[in-house]
């Protein structure tokens, strides 16, 4: 038992719910002495399928791939420093590709214990096609799920933490 | 993020007045600034037709996705315009476009704002659903159509 829930992934996707997300799981690694990855995937695939669907022009699917680019590694930073500020160390994985795809692959390839998501989307639709990329990990994932939800009291909980000296 | 996220009732228009390809652009954009009252007409209308301008976004099958990202705006919004019948909006296969997909989003939210136009993109790639989609006559059917 005591090494069970030793490996957090925690999907970012830039939106504040998967910023919550983080802080959900970096406060969850503090108290279960675990280690959290943060994972952010630049979607080529949806990319590809604008280019495709000629949506989007070759110029545009560029400098949105640069914008994405730039938001990963933005992000991934910033969860960084939030472990930081909490001793928890967080390793950071960009990947790219079909978003939910790409995690289910890391969960299983590295034995993740908890894939922790935030932003499930509040409506749902029966149109399969409509599911979000969170929405096919919570579904596709291998592991447990833990689904962050109230951003109020994951604050709380992060603050209530002590700082790293 | 999917256009489920971003689907708001007050954000469609059904059906659209204009005739024209810039008026159904201005009408959309106008949908847009009318429920949310801190936007910026002007900005955001200079942003969608300095991408129109580009290339068309009118698509095949009748549907058009014009979209921007812009300063103007600090989250990802749609809004869903169906004309009453076909305009000439430079579409793809040379048809008139009927089923408008407006899509305005922030500079720094790139991941979300491809992430909707995907799906659209797939949402509007069904026959069947394009044909309920044009048999809509308000919002409230619309709304359905994406909901259950």
């Amino acid at each position: 038992m005591s090494d069970a829930f030793k490996n957090l992934l925690v999907y970012l996707d830039g939106s504040e719910e998967s910023v919550t997300a983080a802080m959900a799981a970096i406060v969850l690694a503090k108290q279960l002495d675990a280690t959290v990855t943060a994972m952010y995937v630049v979607n080529t695939r949806a990319l590809q399928d604008l280019v495709k669907a000629r949506i989007f022009l070759d110029i545009e699917e560029q400098e949105y791939r640069r914008d994405i680019e730039g938001d990963a590694q933005r992000y991934l930073n910033h969860v960084q420093r939030l472990g930081e500020q909490k001793a928890v160390p967080v390793i950071p994985v960009k990947a790219s590709g079909t978003v939910h795809t790409e995690v289910r692959s890391y969960v299983q390839k590295n034995h993740v214990d908890i894939l922790v998501l935030g932003g499930i989307s509040e409506i749902h639709s029966r149109r399969d096609e409509l599911l979000s990329e969170t929405d096919r990990m919570m579904r596709t994932a291998s592991c447990p799920v833990l689904v962050v939800r109230d951003s109020d009291s994951v604050w709380d909980m992060f603050e209530a933490v002590p700082d790293a000296m | 993020m999917t256009l489920m996220d971003v689907l708001d009732k007050n954000l469609i228009k059904i059906p659209l007045a204009g005739e024209t390809k810039s008026e159904i652009i201005e009408e959309l954009v106008d949908v847009l600034v009318s429920h949310r009252a801190q936007l910026n007409r002007e900005e955001i209308l200079s942003a969608v037709l300095a991408r129109e301008a580009l290339g068309s976004t009118g698509l095949s099958d009748g549907v058009a996705i014009p979209h921007a990202k812009t300063t103007a705006i600090s989250s990802v919004s749609l809004v869903i315009g169906i004309a009453g019948k076909p305009v000439d909006f430079d579409a793809q296969d040379g048809k008139g476009s009927q089923f408008f997909f407006l899509v305005v989003a922030p500079e720094n939210e790139a991941s979300a704002h491809i992430e909707v136009l995907a799906s659209i993109a797939r949402a509007t790639s069904s026959a069947p659903f394009r044909r309920l989609l044009s048999a809509a006559r308000t919002t409230e059917e619309v709304m359905e159509l994406f909901i259950d």
